[in-house]
């Protein structure tokens, strides 16, 4: 949240001195934030509480705090597979999405070839197809593929979620680059695929920290996609999918669920912690690129 | 053996004609200026050696061999690039020595190569920095070096000096000159609109317009003889003083009236040239030309002396400094040394017996 761009929305009340400005907007700030947390921290406390106390009326802070609902997950839920198989999702899709869509980018980008316009204008339009229709062709060619069953499918189909927009920021940001640096490499007799990896793929790194930010948090996140692949095979199922199988015909494990949410969103925020400054220049970046 | 030879080169940018037909020869070792106005296809030429640019019509030979259609890397050129263009994610080190790593040289001879070139530029203690580091004149060093460790026959500079301030620009300059006689052999073809480089550089100064070679020679050569107008114009500072004239049996008649001795031409004069040094200034009453002093400009050494002359015009005369000449008084101009005329069509007119100037 920007404070400095409120700031400039209330310019139009000369009587108060920046000072105070400064609080009344952070004032504003903390109690949105506050709404904003509050079903995360209930989400926290409520995963402490034995399941029948999950509603009763004794205040956010549980009276007897417990951890068997975590244990319930881990094990009983397979939460601890799931774990694994989200984070092979999340590390394989990444790290093929950012080579793939770099590549490409990067020939978009700088070369000019028969059907250029056209190529864009295909990825653009792809960029309008909601997801909910892609779902089936993507299951179809993974089943025809003989990958409909398996964590390596789900891991192809998560690479496609933010392909094209990559693929943009990429070919936007490649396209940018000096002509000169890479005349200096064809000058040096340095080819086009050692120009693309030693040249311009290092200075690209603003770009390839918004992608690998980005793709982390969707395919970490991910539900629709993985819920139809894994639909018949549980034992592939992701953390995201796997928390929404608490939900039983007739009684929702309300404690489990929230273990499972919190074991979901914990390893991101831990991330998010550690890695906040490359989290906001990513995200950043993906604007200005 | 001729170093580079650019036979009927041409270049065409859709049905945009950049350069007609240039013939241009550059020997082994020389140092050859490209200059002219922006826009007159010199970049363009220059790109076209090294093989940045395709060649729409015409041949260009580097040592005896057609070059034509061959790869950059494999016309034995290395190219300076106006705005450096280091790699920004590379140290000194491995800019320099990052065309020899990617072709398989062995680490250790990459790593002599690029310390050779090093001391040579004395950038020595700059080998571990990331370009951005470094001011505008370390980068062009390092440009440069990077360019010598390739240990090419032919250096093509691109307007190297045009992105460093005039006094790192005039250092640069003779530093320049110094490497060319170090590098002795190498052929080197260097591009600018700066007229004063040209003059500096060069051994052979190749001046263009608009795609087409104006005049090739040796720099006091052009300053001596130019072959037409804009040469003249073009090369010079102050810029020559041109003069209308109107050529009559035994006289020139300027735009005023007054009259001077018509020299012995095949053609008729239509214009007059004299350098701002080969003018000096007299008594009103004496002079062939009369003028009202306008601007002095004084650099310390000489003053540049602006005359508006009855027609208008100012005519700028390069006197000795501390002579004071004083805005607004009334002064004559005397043809004091060489004179250059032109035809209509702007191209220099031979004079037979040079004309005596005063009457």
């Amino acid at each position: 949240m920007r404070s400095d761009a409120v700031e400039k929305d209330r310019g139009g009340l000369p009587a108060l001195s920046p000072r105070v400005k400064r609080m009344l907007v952070s004032i504003v700030l903390a109690a949105l934030c506050a709404i904003w947390v509050y079903p995360l921290i209930w989400m926290l406390f409520a995963s402490l509480r034995p399941n029948a106390m999950i509603f009763a009326d004794e205040g956010l802070i549980p009276s007897q705090p417990t951890l068997e609902n975590y244990a319930r997950a881990w094990t009983e839920a397979n939460m601890g597979s799931y774990f694994f198989n989200t984070l092979f999702v999340t590390v394989g899709s990444v790290i093929l999405v950012t080579i793939a869509t770099a590549m490409m980018g990067y020939v978009l980008g700088r070369s000019s070839f028969p059907g250029r316009a056209a190529l864009f204008g295909l990825l653009v339009f792809t960029l309008f197809v909601p997801q909910g229709y892609t779902i089936i062709p993507i299951f179809e060619l993974l089943s025809s593929l003989g990958l409909g069953q398996s964590l390596l499918g789900v891991m192809l189909a998560t690479t496609a979620g933010s392909f094209v927009i990559f693929v943009l920021l990429f070919a936007g940001y490649f396209s940018q680059m000096p002509d000169e640096l890479e005349e200096a490499a064809r000058m040096d007799g340095v080819g086009f695929v050692k120009t693309f990896w030693f040249v311009m793929l290092p200075l690209s790194k603003p770009i390839i920290v918004t992608v690998i930010v980005m793709q982390t948090l969707y395919a970490w996140n991910d539900f629709l996609l993985p819920l139809v692949i894994t639909l018949a095979n549980p034992s592939i199922r992701t953390l995201s999918v796997g928390v929404y199988a608490f939900k039983g015909e007739n009684f929702i494990d309300w404690g489990g669920m929230m273990a499972a949410s919190a074991i979901t969103i914990i390893p991101v925020v831990i991330l998010f912690l550690l890695l906040q400054r490359y989290f906001i220049d990513g995200l950043a970046g993906a604007v200005k690129g | 053996m001729s170093g580079i030879s650019l036979r009927g080169v041409s270049k065409r940018y859709g049905s945009v004609d950049v350069v007609h037909g240039v013939d241009i020869e550059i020997d082994k070792g020389e140092f050859c200026v490209f200059v002219g106005p922006s826009g007159c296809g010199k970049t363009t030429l220059l790109r076209m050696i090294a093989g940045l640019e395709e060649i729409s019509g015409g041949d260009i030979f580097i040592d005896g061999r057609r070059v034509n259609g061959i790869d950059p890397a494999r016309r034995g050129a290395a190219m300076v690039f106006q705005n450096y263009a280091l790699y920004p994610h590379m140290t000194v080190e491995q800019n320099m020595g990052f065309g020899l790593r990617m072709n398989g040289h062995p680490r250790a001879e990459v790593a002599t190569r690029v310390k050779d070139a090093a001391r040579l530029l004395q950038i020595q203690d700059l080998l571990t920095r990331k370009p951005r580091q470094l001011s505008g004149g370390q980068r062009q060093r390092v440009a440069i070096g990077r360019a010598i460790v390739r240990n090419p026959q032919v250096f093509l500079f691109d307007e190297p000096l045009s992105n460093l301030d005039a006094e790192l620009r005039a250092q640069t300059r003779v530093e320049l000159a110094k490497l060319h006689h170090q590098l002795a052999g190498s052929t080197m073809v260097y591009v600018t609109h700066d007229q004063v480089e040209a003059m500096t550089l060069a051994d052979k100064i190749v001046v263009l317009r608009a795609g087409v070679v104006e005049q090739i020679g040796a720099p006091m050569e052009l300053y001596e003889s130019p072959a037409n107008i804009f040469v003249a114009g073009f090369i010079g500072s102050p810029k020559m003083n041109f003069v209308n004239v109107s050529a009559e049996r035994d006289a020139l008649r300027l735009d005023d009236g007054s009259q001077l001795a018509r020299p012995q031409t095949k053609t008729a004069p239509q214009r007059l040239g004299v350098r701002a040094d080969q003018l000096t200034i007299i008594d009103p009453e004496k002079g062939a030309i009369r003028g009202e002093v306008s601007v002095v400009e004084r650099l310390g050494d000489s003053e540049l002396v602006h005359v508006r002359t009855a027609w208008e015009q100012e005519i700028v005369v390069r006197v000795p400094g501390g002579t004071n000449s004083r805005v607004g008084s009334t002064v004559g101009l005397a043809l004091a040394g060489r004179v250059h005329f032109f035809d209509a069509e702007g191209q220099a007119i031979t004079v037979t017996s040079q004309a005596r100037t005063n009457d």
